[in-house]
């Protein structure tokens, strides 16, 4: 609820008041003004809201606010990002890490910036909201890739439609960018292209038209926050144990490969605007899934579109031998002692890619910089 | 399916597409019927045998009833019976939990612990509208103010009418029966005036009483009323009479916007109820169907005032507590509905028949207060929370720290320019020809849709009287 909903709603009070019958007139030049004006009152609408810092806020600004927090409560310490979608929410206990990593002689602090079904674009996004709201760069961001997200580009709509958080990160760039994956074969069959490109376009269209924007809009700032790791006590769904070893102990028949053309120049993209922003390295990883074909596919891009990059996939065979067990919340998402044990593993790998040795440069951001 | 989701847009455009192409008149009401079946099918098929049962009670008892001599014995037992299963309907559905756990809080402050099973019944949407409509049919026809139909068809329709089945407004047979008769056709007037008001109702609904709300419930269902100042509470009520009556006249209006658009005319439901200066002159302008009908089949049968005052004080009360009933299935709704009665028994104590007389404004703000007020006992979920609230009218309570956003004021501004533009709006459009110029007309609409489009809100919440 805002100031703005209130302004709006008098004004469309005054003219559904008003607005009584039209004279006859000609068709097409009454819908070239209707259309006219509409296109008129949106940009107005997006002007209004942007002056006052109103958005259609959703889980990823609270998570964002957490993680600032969590910056601000920890001042001087060289930050390494995290970001993913519910798999990192489930497998990277943040404040486990920095413990571990402290233990092991390391000052930084991790930060989890996950959100379950999150785009890569959308996590963009909401590392911009992020760089912009703390007091330097993180000195390494660590980026998931997940072939599920790679190859179907319009995989958010799996977990939600037509929902806030959806028509928010819907913008042009977005769009572009998932009908690009579509045009590049990111769907399954005609049907389900038509389906995807449908839904897009009409997420697009709702994010254009302003929907919710002023009625769920509210500061970013002001949404609250959320913990990003979501730790899992009890199965959602049973884990055949037969079936379970079999993933887990499958070797993984990987070779180099590049991603698709479209993820793999968005992720070119969103590095030379990481590192634009001051961001020393970026990185990439993927926590465990049982499925090997899942787990080969990232090794794969870590020897081959990544290969100049600190690439970390879970195919370590001791970490596979650890996680066998009641450590899976489903097929692809770990319980908490799941996570337990991928975090002191990953604390481990990170320290071996010699990352975390190479000096951070605390750039400090054009934000903060500015008087 | 609610006026508002984009799911009913698309079933509105292919009943109005089909309704419009076909020609005559029997295929017309056909689709209606079946479309009302599937406007209600949509919350739940189960409840379609329901209204079924309602529909062919009511049809097969008038017309039995038309066979028996008017005021006959035979003709009042089958009304009586006919009413009863209606009201059998209603109280299984509606009021089954609450007289069973108001028997238990009987029994267990009387020391005894009843143990019997505690069924939860859904309840079905619309209920309490569609047997109010049922039960004016046969009284109607019982009475022999109105020939019984011997179409189901057409009684179906009259009950189960898709724009007005869910939440009103409650339509006479009287009304609407004739105008299934009459022949239609689609005009300019007949769309812009459907238009009109379903933007109007619109506008009210998706623009102004779902953002209100996030001002209310955050107070009346956080479970913490302690933790909210005096004046949070005072605002979240006020928050809540403007809900309350943009969400409800919101849906009246679009109910009357979608039946005009297919020819038919259902009657206003509220006339600017926050203009009223005295407490008779609210129900008169309130929930017009409503008001109404209690009036007619329950106030004036029990007697109405012909008894003498204590006998009209007592039949305002019976009235209104079985009106503050109608609305919920809580103590707190029988409270409002007794507070109800007793202003309106206040009310003709006071000015009935004396001469006495006080200026607009303070009419006005003693009898706004007092819907207030009363508004708490509404919306309250206990009878803790009502006397909180009265007591943060007052002043005489504690209060907490959590305050509401201070444009909760701007309600009463709201509700006031609604009142005026829509007293004075036919006059003000007069004085301003240019608005009915088809670019200035068809600009303002494209800028009241950019401004909805952003007002409209995701999550749409159901319509306030869909619990009634």
């Amino acid at each position: 609820m805002n100031l703005l909903v209130f302004a709006f709603a008098a004004l469309a009070l005054v003219c559904a008041h008003l607005l009584r019958a039209a004279r006859p007139g000609h068709l097409a030049g009454g819908a070239l003004a209707f259309l006219v004006s509409l296109a008129i009152s949106v940009m107005a609408v997006k002007v209004a809201a942007a002056s006052l810092g109103l958005g259609r806020t959703t889980d990823f600004d609270r998570v964002v606010n957490h993680a600032v927090a969590q910056v601000e409560a920890d001042p001087r310490a060289p930050l390494l990002v995290f970001t993913g979608a519910s798999y990192s929410r489930n497998a990277l206990d943040d404040e486990a890490l920095t413990r571990q990593l402290r233990a092991d002689g390391y000052p930084h602090r991790v930060i989890n910036l996950s959100l379950e079904a999150a785009s890569l674009a959308e996590r963009e996004a909401h590392l911009e909201a992020f760089l912009s709201r703390i007091p330097r760069a993180p000195d390494l961001v660590f980026v998931e890739v997940a072939p599920a997200f790679d190859q179907h580009p319009a995989q958010f709509f799996d977990n939600s439609k037509f929902s806030l958080r959806g028509i928010e990160q819907f913008d042009l760039r977005t769009s572009a960018w998932t009908g690009v994956g579509l045009l590049q074969g990111g769907c399954e069959g005609a049907a389900d292209c038509v389906k995807q490109a449908g839904l897009t376009g009409a997420h697009f269209g709702l994010n254009a038209l302003n929907v919710g924007l002023v009625s769920g809009g509210e500061h970013p700032e002001d949404a609250g926050d959320l913990a990003a790791y979501d730790p899992q006590y009890t199965p959602r769904e049973t884990v055949d144990s037969e079936a379970q070893l079999q993933g887990l102990r499958a070797g993984p028949d990987f070779a180099p490969r590049p991603g698709p053309l479209w993820i793999a120049s968005l992720r070119a993209q969103l590095d030379a605007r990481l590192t634009a922003r001051g961001v020393r390295e970026v990185g990439y990883y993927f926590p465990p899934v049982i499925d090997a074909h899942e787990r080969a596919y990232v090794d794969g891009l870590c020897l081959g579109e990544l290969a100049g990059a600190p690439c970390i996939a879970p195919t370590d065979p001791a970490l596979l031998a650890a996680l066998e067990g009641e450590v899976w919340f489903d097929q692809s998402h770990l319980l908490a002692p799941g996570a337990e044990i991928y975090t002191q593993w990953l604390a481990n790998e990170l320290i071996a890619t010699g990352a975390l040795d190479r000096a951070p440069r605390f750039q400090i951001s054009q934000e903060s910089a500015a008087p | 399916m609610i006026f508002t989701e984009p799911v009913f847009l698309i079933f509105f455009v292919l009943t109005f597409g089909l309704y419009w192409l076909m020609k005559g008149r029997e295929a017309r009401l056909s689709l209606l019927l079946v479309a009302s079946m599937i406007f209600y099918g949509w919350w739940d098929w189960r409840f379609l045998g329901l209204i079924g049962w309602v529909i062919v009670v009511s049809w097969a008892c008038a017309l039995m009833a038309a066979r028996l001599q008017p005021g006959s014995a035979g003709r009042r037992v089958l009304l009586a019976t006919t009413i009863a299963s209606h009201l059998g309907v209603l109280a299984t559905f509606k009021y089954f939990g609450f007289f069973a756990s108001s028997a238990v809080m009987v029994m267990e402050s009387m020391g005894l612990a009843p143990s019997w099973p505690v069924l939860n019944i859904l309840l079905p949407v619309g209920i309490s509208f569609y047997v109010f409509q049922a039960i004016s049919y046969v009284v109607d026809t019982a009475r022999g103010d109105l020939a019984p139909e011997p179409r189901l068809r057409r009684v179906a329709l009259y009950i189960a009418f898709f724009p007005q089945l869910v939440a009103g407004p409650i339509v006479r047979a009287a009304s609407f029966f004739p105008q299934m008769e009459r022949a239609k056709r689609l005009s300019r007037a007949l769309i812009a005036s459907g238009l009109r008001a379903f933007l109007i109702g619109f506008v009210y609904k998706a623009g102004i009483a779902d953002n209100l709300a996030p001002l209310v419930d955050p107070v009346y269902s956080g479970g913490d009323l302690a933790a909210w100042s005096n004046l949070a509470l005072v605002g979240a009520t006020l928050a809540f009479a403007g809900q309350i009556y943009f969400d409800f006249a919101g849906y009246s209006l679009m109910a009357i916007g979608v039946a005009r658009l297919f020819g038919y005319h259902i009657p206003r439901n509220f006339d600017y109820p926050y203009a009223s200066l005295s407490i008779a002159d609210f129900w008169r302008r309130w929930h017009i169907s409503l008001s109404s009908w209690l009036r007619d089949y329950l106030y004036i049968p029990i007697g109405g005032n012909r008894g003498g005052a204590l006998a009209t004080y007592r039949n305002l009360m019976i009235t209104m507590v079985l009106g503050g009933l109608w609305h919920g299935a809580a103590w707190t709704f029988v409270a409002w509905g007794a507070l109800q009665g007793a202003g309106l028994g206040l009310h003709r104590a006071l000015f009935g028949r004396s001469s006495l007389r006080i200026g607009w404004l303070p009419a006005l703000i003693l009898t706004q207060g007092f819907v207030l007020l009363s508004w708490a006992a509404f919306r309250a979920e206990s009878f803790a929370d009502m006397g909180a609230v009265w007591l943060a009218f007052s002043g005489l309570r504690a209060g907490g720290p959590q305050m509401l956003a201070w444009y909760v004021w701007l309600v009463p501004g709201l509700i006031a320019m609604d009142a005026l533009l829509g007293r004075h709006g036919r006059r003000l459009a007069r004085a301003l020809p240019a608005l009915k110029r088809p670019a200035v007309y068809w600009s303002g609409l494209g800028a009241t849709a950019g401004l909805l489009l952003a007002l409209y809100p995701l999550e749409a919440a159901p319509f306030v009287y869909f619990q009634f």
